[in-house]
């Protein structure tokens, strides 16, 4: 047994085929119907009524009237769209110099739209466009209209700065590396103000997270550039990687024992964290290619000496590209009293660059 | 007759000849859409004409090809008129004249020929126009669906594979919803009528 619907529906289906064979109209009133299924029958009736009701039929007197006056006004408007076309192209006729003008500032337009278009697709730091990139994003957050949107684009532009860092990990761009290590930091910096500023609930928590999702990102991405980079990039981003959380190795103290005797060795002993079996000794910011024994929960290193010279600093590179680096050195010399060697500016990481700069 | 697609492609290039075949295709449907919803025949002329000319003033913009997208198009702009109609109406409420059309009409001919048919009896003439009013309260209370549907299938008269296109439905939810409108319809109708005075138009013709 069909459903009601469908039983509906074969009835109407049936109606458009042979004229509702089953139902006659009598003094304009139909009859009833003849199929003795009461659930349809009344709504089969009822379709009908609507159907042929005169009120919803057209007056032929009023469709006839308004074609008319449809088409006229579409002609109308054909027309006045023609004449605005031609009167702006007369008004230039007579003002060459305004033409001239006008198409100048089209032209202006769309090398600027374009422009932009193209620079905010940019990422790579090297490129031209991307101090317009800079700018456009400037604007864009001048005329954000609420703190939120401003906390949003703060985070967005903190990406961005991640992404420019990909294309500068590598030895041949110190400079512009260290700049754009410093412009993260310096964003994440805002962006964390910008989201603590706002109202606790349902619009700060999301951004929080967010903010946390990318400092995490970030710690990954950076850990993956430390084996492209030389020491004072290293060194650097050793000390965004403390700031975002990470763990990296720090050297609470280095102690030199120079040789009591000219070209024989010295003994260097580093203690503190993170340093790893395998870790490399760094002297004055080279790698010497020597690692160490664990002696008393110090390492100690044995390499040889050349003269009495003092290092200005000591390091050690971890076989996972980590580092550590410190200016704050003892030097003792294996027959007379000990000196304590560089400046004190080895910050609490105890990592100094090498123009002797705590980061 | 001419394809809907080709007539389209004319319409939008700016042939007034396939602006007019249009028109005339699907007067018929908007009116009854508009005339099912608003009781009174010069309003709903007065909403249809505006219909078609916001057809012809955007046509160019349409991007459908077929007859159930361009009838969904010309709905949907229909449907937006009615509801302007009636929040203008909450607004400023028309006021009425108290001498209806059909008074002034009858004063000019009442003289000349008296009236013994039905059609011109003033009585009758009244019965009728509180008895529409009646089906277009019941129609408004129905879903937006349930009356493109009733278009669609009997004024239209198209079958449910294309309301079902012309709804983006599929053809077994377009029976259960012809059903259910014409099932309210009903409840509705037969509800008035038992508690106001009424012909009872549909109930008397099944009984």
């Amino acid at each position: 047994m069909k459903s009601p619907p469908e039983r509906l529906n074969d009835r109407l289906e049936q109606r458009g085929t042979d004229s509702w064979p089953d139902e006659t109209w009598a003094e304009g009133f139909l009859m009833p119907v003849l199929h003795a299924d009461p659930e349809v029958d009344g709504l089969v009736v009822l379709a009908k009524h609507l159907q042929a009701t005169p009120q919803l039929q057209v007056n032929s007197a009023f469709a006839g009237q308004f074609e008319r006056r449809m088409l006229r006004h579409y002609l109308e408007r054909q027309k006045q769209r023609t004449m605005r076309g031609w009167a702006l192209l007369r008004f230039f006729r007579v003002h060459p110099v305004l033409a001239t003008i006008a198409t100048l500032c089209l032209v202006l337009l769309l090398f600027s739209t374009s422009a932009l278009a193209l620079a905010a697709q940019v990422t790579n730091p090297t490129n031209p466009l991307y101090s317009l990139k800079q700018w456009e994003q400037h604007v864009r957050y001048s005329f954000a209209s609420s703190p939120t949107d401003q906390a949003a684009l703060d985070l967005q532009f903190a990406q961005d700065r991640l992404n420019a860092l990909s294309y500068l990990a590598d030895q041949a761009h110190t400079d512009a590396y260290l700049q754009a290590l410093a412009n993260l930091n310096q964003q994440f910096t805002t962006t964390a103000s910008a989201i603590n500023a706002l109202p606790a609930g349902a619009q700060q928590a999301p951004l929080a997270s967010e903010l946390n999702t990318l400092e995490s990102n970030a710690r990954q991405k950076l850990r993956g550039f430390l084996h492209h980079l030389n020491l004072t990039e290293n060194l650097a981003t050793m000390t965004e990687l403390a700031r975002l959380g990470d763990t990296v190795p720090q050297l609470t103290s280095a102690t030199l024992i120079l040789p009591a005797h000219p070209n024989t060795t010295a003994t260097i002993s580093l203690s503190g964290s993170g340093i790893q079996p395998d870790a490399q000794l760094l002297v004055n910011g080279k790698d010497l290619q020597v690692t160490g024994t664990v002696l008393h929960r110090q390492f100690v290193f044995v390499v040889n000496w050349n003269g009495n010279q003092h290092p200005w600093s000591l390091g050690i590179l971890n076989p996972d590209g980590t580092s550590a680096q410190t200016t704050s050195i003892t030097i003792t010399n294996a027959n007379t009293n000990s000196t304590k060697n560089g400046n004190e500016t080895g910050n609490k990481n105890g990592n100094g660059d090498n123009n002797g700069h705590g980061n | 007759m001419e394809a809907i697609d080709r007539l389209l492609d004319r319409a939008r290039k700016g042939e007034s000849e396939a602006l007019s075949l249009l028109y005339r295709r699907f007067l018929p449907g908007i009116f009854g859409y508009i005339a099912a919803r608003v009781a009174h025949r010069s309003i709903a002329e007065d909403l249809t004409s505006e219909v078609f000319l916001a057809m012809v003033e955007n046509i160019h913009r349409l991007r459908a090809r077929d007859e159930a997208g361009f009838i969904a198009w010309l709905l949907q702009i229909a449907r937006v008129t009615v509801a302007g109609y009636y929040r203008k109406q909450e607004k400023h409420p028309m006021l009425v004249t108290l001498e209806s059309e059909y008074w002034k009409e009858e004063r000019r001919t009442a003289l000349v020929i008296p009236t013994t048919n039905l059609a011109s009896d003033p009585a009758h003439q009244a019965e009728m126009r509180d008895e529409w009013r009646r089906v277009v309260q019941a129609i408004n209370t129905l879903t937006e669906e349930q009356r493109q549907v009733l278009v669609g299938r009997l004024i239209l008269g198209y079958d449910i594979a294309t309301v079902a296109r012309m709804m983006g439905k599929k053809a077994n939810a377009v029976k259960a919803l012809q059903f259910r409108a014409l099932n309210s319809l009903q409840r509705l109708l037969g509800k008035q009528n038992n508690t106001e005075y009424t012909r009872q138009p549909y109930e008397e013709e099944i009984r």
